[in-house]
């Protein structure tokens, strides 16, 4: 019979297995100065579904700070945010979360 | 932003609002003249085979840190977002045309919003606003009045921008 003292092997996951499937993407948009401040909290709210004031937050970070995480999900849904933010001029970019601080 | 002068007029109308049953543009035809030929530059520009660094800013990058993933999402994607903002053009110059109905819909005025915007990023290009030094220093131009024509027609877009997205949040 098994003591609590014997070894376990513990199966440790395969890290790019861990990477790509454990981790979440986040989607980032950059500032532009061209883009108007009215222009990007009302394509926050249209794109996102954010209130007023969190789109207005989320847009002041990008404009004070050079960036805002806007939304974060699987590798499919980032893309999909993307896409959406430069069909409205947006920079947007992608990556996992994690990797800027 | 640029205020256009309403000397002569009665009562200020802005250029683009909300009405009942839509929304309708108030702009006279030498506007409306000028919108159309941005919209036919605006569609050379990304029918063309050329790859013009004026429409940087109008393909961005989606995976700046990882290379392969990023050139595997332009393949697929690219194309995707050409025809996407060909369609918001013609659907604009179908709003602007002559015969067009007065009042349109929602769609019509998003897309007339993300090409005005679209030539503001492409003109901003042009004129070196990539930052906030060198957009500081086209306001300064600005105020002491020296700016040049495209920088005039980029103040007017980004008033009828302006105008544009409060008609749709209201």
């Amino acid at each position: 019979m098994p003591t609590t003292l014997e070894p376990v092997e513990v199966i440790e996951p395969d890290i790019d297995t861990v990477n790509s499937l454990d981790r979440p993407w986040i989607v980032l948009v950059w500032n532009d100065p061209v883009n108007l401040m009215s222009y990007v909290t009302y394509v926050f709210q249209k794109l996102f579904g954010y209130s007023l004031e969190k789109a207005t937050e989320l847009m002041l970070d990008v404009h004070e700070k050079g960036r805002a995480v806007v939304a974060s999900g699987t590798r499919e849904e980032a893309e999909m945010h993307v896409f959406r933010l430069h069909e409205h001029s947006l920079w947007a970019t992608m990556e996992h979360d994690g990797s800027t601080s | 932003m640029a205020r256009r002068s309403i000397l002569g007029r009665k009562e200020f109308v802005p250029p683009i609002q909300a009405v009942d049953d839509g929304w309708r543009l108030n702009l006279d035809f030498e506007e409306r003249s000028l919108l159309v030929r941005l919209m036919d530059e605006l569609r050379a520009l990304l029918t063309s085979t050329d790859d013009n660094p004026l429409l940087n800013r109008l393909f961005p990058t989606a995976y700046p840190d990882d290379e392969e993933k990023e050139a595997e999402y332009q393949r697929l994607m690219r194309e995707e977002l050409v025809a996407s903002r060909l369609a918001s053009i013609n659907l604009v110059t179908s709003l602007l045309a002559p015969d067009a109905p007065a009042v349109f819909d929602e769609e019509r005025t998003v897309a007339f919003m993300q090409s005005i915007n679209a030539i503001r990023l492409v003109l901003g290009t042009l004129l070196g606003i990539t930052d906030d030094e060198s957009a500081d220093a086209a306001q300064a131009a600005a105020d002491a009045g020296t700016e040049s024509p495209e920088h005039q027609l980029y103040d007017f877009l980004s008033w009828l921008l302006e105008w544009t997205v409060r008609s749709l949040s209201e």
